[in-house]
């Protein structure tokens, strides 16, 4: 709690969500990793030219996992974009526990990567002070990696089509409705941290397992060149290196299957008593858990939104969002301030909207049908053109005429009504009787 | 021990494969013909029986019921005998269970395209069929466990235990989905009602895909895929763990077909952890197929028959991943409606079951005529081509669905509805045509392979009766080798089966016995009342015609949908609606809240000829409603089973007051089309559809406004002249005005 008090003084943090815009969380990403590089950097420079000779005989081209790098760095890139984006502010977390549990845990984390780099350095030079051990040892390393085991002819590769939900981003014309269908804080933090404190969590656990498989083969490596220094042959035939594959199933050898088969025979089918591929049982395991947090949280402790909550939320946002834009908008215009366009392109956009939508009942050039007449002076439910906008904005339900404000936006019922307006004494052909009072 | 000679029966194993055969081709020409009517609405060529929703139901069902259905027992009764080193129980029952099925197949199409459908879907067949799959499933039953307790291997093969889970939760799902009240012969309503019916309905319905689609197919891809492969299984642990996982799991999956709709939240909870949970248990058969092929990859590459396996195992893991990733909620809510589950669906049919259908026959009618397959060329050829119809099926729609989604709940920055219902679809029309071209090929490599296996045939000789022998079972059965406790069962079919029934059943259970006993779950709305007669028929025309199956009636809790449609549906609303019409597609728009919205001519028009009032539909045309007579001499035996079932019209409202009723409300509705220049003659069909649909939505809104005047149907018979609310007022002074011209030019008077 120490940690806390200390954090309170620091009032300024508090305050600060941005800086010219940029969330404080991509900011500080961005120091953390650019004085990462500086530093490297600066070791590089100043390493002295002998260290660089060890390196260079290190036996790098068998240390597995160099694909990975682009990747992770790929990785980091993508998950560092939800950080960039200026979202709405969200209260500030620094003080909430869980922030600092994962600041520890990074904190944590990074000083395992920074132990392990330096067992990697240091194993990894140990062979390399062995360059006048006899041949044989760092130039003839087996070469039986790339070697396949005899049936393990590669795994059909696992496609699967969907996925989880795709969040649009922020910019997408489309995803406004959705962004607020899922809620907006993860566990008291906002989401940009949240995702931003889960990345380096994972990156940093990727590297260290990198790291430790390193290690693992370099010293591998090291035993070979310490047995072969000693004069020993080989006792046992190596035994090549098995894929990841096999080894997240734990597969057995197919040549060892005699030992599994349980005698079982079903008109010449057999079984094998082989056990269950752990990926698969702790996944099983995992989707479990994923039930009983699930239905604790929506249902027992209620933390997250059922569907008329979510409903609600969705709609409050959408007041929000809308009411913002409107203050913005010249689009502001209603029943009691409209006024009769004429320019042709505003016209056009109207007779557009009729020619497909409003013709159905009234024709195509206003002679009416099933609705009335809109051509003549005669109105039903008054001429001008507040009236006609407001006719065509609330309909008349009960005379069969529809509501049309949720399908058109004010400018565009604007744009209709005013071309409507412009289609007085045109005289089509077929033209209904005129209905209603007449106005001029 | 004596050694018995027997004989295995390959005759019957023939003739359901024959049965597949042809089934297969009818089966996807249904689906092709539906398919290609959705671009081209002349398909649907102006008569009842080839429209969309008639064809939708036929190939449903021809291809779960007849091709998967017929597939199954090939399968079976192939590897049943040889497991149990018994020949199957009866041949009669053999004989009698064939032809039954088929018997049941032919009637099911006939009673499909001549509209007699329950409205449930992969339920349509009416209440007469029901009784007779049940009497078929039971000779299945009999015959499969006669053979079973007269084996000769001591213990039940993983394949077995599989068959009898499948025959015991099929039987149970369709008894308790199919208990429905008879009104004619080839008419009934379901004993449940709305929110109920939705969930008994798609408890059985995605169990109809478990236990029918999956659980016996997993069956055979246990024996046939070994026998083909020459491999022993990867893991009996994993065989066992999965099983019993699979089977309770998979139950309790129903509500993710209903997430976001009006079923209580705690069962659509339920459906999404289940589903969820139950990735693990289905790709455990995935994996135990795939890894029994390790060792054996490079016969992969030559032999057709394991190529068609493989696809079908790892399109089962596709499918069984998506799954569950559609479960999801938010997931859900973009994908429930769309074609998206269309795609889902058809990866699971076409590369599954059908690619598994495929292997199995390629693999056993060589075998049974005693020879070698005609081209195995001709076999790798079928092969592309399926898959890349999959593809092309399954890839198009994934864009429709997800565009369609995402159009719907587009908005512009004023808070408008960006697009227009029919926008969204013509705008995924292209994708349409893709698909079809897609099944096209599946369906051309169908063809193939029944050209294949018929010059297989004929090269061939028939061995009818295959010599086997085994010793008899011991009276005490030995253990050898490692045991496990799993073993004890495994000699005992009858607890197996009884297990079995127990594991099923918990799902079902805790999900349905809540939703019905616990009131709170579907609250009260007092304004909602039951349907006047003339909306009863209107409400049977709607489903005879398969409306629901473009149409959905369920408004979710979306702002766009709130905004496109009206307020969201409660579960009150449908409590007297037997069967439920929520739908699970919109190809058209939900029609929910219609009632009220379009004028009675709009819909008079758009049933007539849909583009008139909405250019660019790929809706048919359903003229024939505006001929055929309103059969009201049905009314009085729909009233008195809806009041069996508990709604609550009058005492004696069927016989005096009901078709009293209906005669004017049918009256005021043609009056007020006349307002609009309509001239229909009296009692035709449109009118009650018109009266359904005008109906629909109209007591939640009621329950909203105050307004006393005429909101909808009084009934009991008390005298008031029966007005809808909407448009039904005299308009002042109508004048001539050309009417509604049919096909034929002619003014549409009725007649």
């Amino acid at each position: 709690m120490i940690i806390t008090k200390l954090l309170e003084h620091m009032k300024f943090i508090h305050y600060i969500e941005k800086i010219s815009g940029v969330s404080i969380y991509g900011l500080s990403s961005l120091l953390i990793f650019g004085s990462f590089f500086l530093v490297m950097l600066i070791w590089a420079i100043r390493a002295d030219k002998g260290m660089m000779e060890e390196l260079r005989q290190l036996p790098l081209d068998k240390i597995k996992g160099s694909g990975k790098i682009p990747i992770i760095l790929i990785g980091l890139l993508l998950m560092s974009s939800g950080a960039f984006a200026a979202g709405p502010p969200a209260p500030s977390s620094i003080d909430n526990t869980f922030v600092i549990l994962s600041l520890v845990i990074i904190v944590i984390l990074a000083m395992a990567i920074g132990l392990l780099a330096n067992v990697l350095l240091g194993a990894s030079q140990i062979p390399v002070s062995k360059k006048e051990a006899p041949a044989g040892t760092l130039g003839d390393q087996p070469a039986d990696d790339k070697e396949k085991v005899p049936g393990e002819n590669g795994m059909p590769e696992k496609t699967y089509a969907g996925g989880m939900a795709v969040t649009a981003s922020p910019r997408s014309p489309w995803s406004r409705s959705y962004l607020f269908l899922a809620a907006t804080t993860i566990n008291g933090v906002s989401d940009t941290a949240f995702y931003f404190i889960s990345g380096v969590i994972i990156l940093e656990v990727l590297i260290l397992l990198t790291l430790l498989y390193n290690v693992r083969l370099v010293l591998s490596i090291h035993k070979k060149a310490k047995a072969a220094a000693e004069g020993e042959t080989a006792t046992a035939p190596a035994k090549p290196p098995v894929s990841w594959w096999a080894r997240a199933n734990k597969f057995k050898p197919i040549a060892e299957e005699a030992d599994l088969d349980l005698g079982h025979d079903y008109d010449g089918i057999r079984e094998l008593d082989n056990r269950l591929p752990p990926w698969w049982l702790y996944g099983f395991y995992g989707t479990i858990l994923f039930a009983c947090v699930y239905l604790w949280r929506y249902h027992v402790s209620h933390t997250a939104p059922l569907s008329r909550e979510e409903y609600a939320i969705s709609v409050q946002q959408a007041d929000i969002a809308k009411a913002e834009y409107l203050k913005e908008a010249a689009s502001l215009v209603d029943e009691t301030t409209v006024k009769q366009l004429t320019a042709t392109d505003e016209l056009a956009a109207g007779e557009k909207i009729f020619e497909t939508t409003c013709f159905a009942c009234h024709g195509k050039s206003g002679e009416g049908g099933v609705g009335p007449n809109l051509t003549d002076d005669y109105w039903l439910h008054g001429g001008s053109i507040q009236d006609v906008f407001k006719t065509i904005k609330y309909g008349w339900p009960d005379k069969g005429m529809k509501s049309w404000k949720d399908d058109f936006s004010p400018l565009q019922i604007a744009q209709i009504a005013s071309y409507v307006k412009s289609l007085q004494g045109t005289h089509p052909a077929n033209a209904k009787a005129p209905q209603g009072t007449l106005y001029k | 021990m004596q050694i018995e000679k027997f004989y295995y029966d390959n005759r019957t194993v023939k003739w359901f494969g024959y049965a597949v055969m042809f089934w297969s081709i009818i089966g996807m020409l249904a689906g092709l013909w539906a398919a290609i009517s959705m671009y081209y609405p002349a398909m649907n060529l102006g008569i009842p029986a080839t429209t969309f929703g008639r064809m939708r139901p036929v190939h449903t069902n021809a291809v779960i019921f007849a091709f998967v259905g017929n597939g199954i027992f090939m399968g079976v009764y192939y590897s049943l005998q040889r497991l149990c080193k018994a020949r199957m129980f009866s041949d009669t029952l053999s004989k009698i269970h064939f032809w039954g099925w088929q018997l049941i197949i032919v009637a099911g199409a006939i009673t499909l395209w001549a509209g007699k459908t329950t409205g449930k879907e992969y339920a349509e067949l009416e209440w007469p069929l029901d009784i007779a799959i049940a009497v078929i499933w039971i000779v299945f039953g009999i015959n499969m466990f006669g053979t079973i307790i007269k084996r000769r291997e001591s213990h039940l093969y993983v394949a077995i235990w599989f068959y009898i889970a499948t025959w015991v939760t099929v039987a149970m799902l369709h008894i308790v989905n199919s208990i429905e009240l008879p009104v004619s012969m080839w008419k009934s309503y379901p004993v449940y009602a709305g929110v109920q019916d939705a969930l008994v309905q798609w408890w059985y319905g995605h169990n109809a895909v478990a236990f029918f689609l999956t659980t016996p197919y997993l069956g055979l891809m246990y024996y046939f895929l070994p026998k083909a492969a020459d491999r022993p299984i990867y893991s009996y642990r994993l065989s066992i763990i999965h099983f019993w996982a699979l089977i309770f799991i998979y139950i309790w999956a129903g509500p993710h077909h209903l997430l976001y709709t009006a079923l209580p939240d705690w069962a659509q909870s339920l459906g999404v952890v289940f589903s969820v949970m139950l990735i693990a248990p289905s790709w455990g058969g995935m994996l135990n197929g795939l890894f029994t092929l390790r060792g054996a990859w490079d016969k992969v590459k030559e032999e057709p028959v394991l190529k068609f396996l493989v696809v079908a195992i790892t399109c089962y893991g596709m499918a069984t991943f998506e799954g569950p990733m559609l479960s999801l909620k938010n997931v859900n809510a973009i994908s429930h409606f769309t074609d998206w589950t269309i795609a889902h669906v058809h990866i699971g049919a076409l590369g599954w079951n059908g690619f598994l259908t495929f292997g199995v026959l390629y693999w056993l009618v060589p075998r049974m005529w005693n020879t070698s397959l005609y081209s195995k060329k001709l076999a790798g050829t079928h092969f592309w081509i399926g898959t890349l119809g999959i593809v092309l099926y399954a890839v198009p729609l994934y864009w429709a669905g997800f565009t369609q989604s995402m159009m719907w709940k587009s908005f512009t920055p004023e808070g408008q509805l960006r697009f227009q219902f029919l926008e969204t679809v013509t705008h995924i029309i292209p994708m349409y045509v893709t698909r079809s071209i897609g099944g096209a090929l599946y369906l051309t490599g169908a063809l193939l392979m029944v050209y294949n296996l018929f010059k297989t045939i004929r090269k061939g000789s028939f061995v009818a009766n295959e010599a086997a022998e085994a010793a008899p079972l011991p009276e005490k059965i030995a253990a050898h080798g490692r045991t496990y406790w799993h073993r004890w069962i495994e000699r005992r079919p009858m607890q197996m089966l009884v297990f079995s029934l127990i594991v099923v059943a918990i799902g079902g259970m805790i999900e349905l016995i809540p939703t019905f006993l616990v009131r709170s779950n579907i609250p009260t709305i007092t304004s909602v009342k039951p349907y006047t007669p003339l909306e009863l028929h209107g409400r049977d025309i709607y489903i005879r015609e398969g409306c629901y199956l473009c149409h959905s009636q369920m408004v979710r809790p979306f702002r766009d949908e709130v905004a496109r449609y009206g307020e969201y549906s409660k579960a009150g609303e449908f409590v007297y609606d037997h069967p439920f019409q929520w739908g699970s597609k919109r190809t058209g728009p939900d029609l929910a809240r219609v009632g009220g919205k379009y004028p009675d001519s709009w819909h008079y028009n758009h049933m007539m000829d849909p583009s008139s009032m909405s250019p660019g539909s790929i809706m048919p045309s359903y003229i024939w409603l505006f001929d055929h007579e309103l059969d009201t001499s049905r009314t009085e035996s729909m009233i008195h089973a809806m009041r069996k079932l508990g709604v609550p019209y009058p005492d004696g409202y069927a016989i005096e007051q009901a078709n009293k009723d209906l005669a004017a409300q049918e009256k005021s509705i043609r009056s007020s089309l006349q307002a609009d220049k309509v001239r229909t003659g009296s009692n035709k069909e449109i009118v009650a559809l018109i009266a359904y649909l005008q109906r629909l939505g109209k007591d939640l809104k009621a329950s909203e406004t105050t307004s006393p005047q005429g909101n909808h149907k009084t009934l009991a018979g008390d005298g008031v002249n029966s007005s809808q609310l909407g448009p039904g007022q005299q308009k002042s002074a109508p004048k001539e005005q050309t009417a509604m011209k049919d096909a034929d030019g002619r003014d549409v008077m009725g007649n």
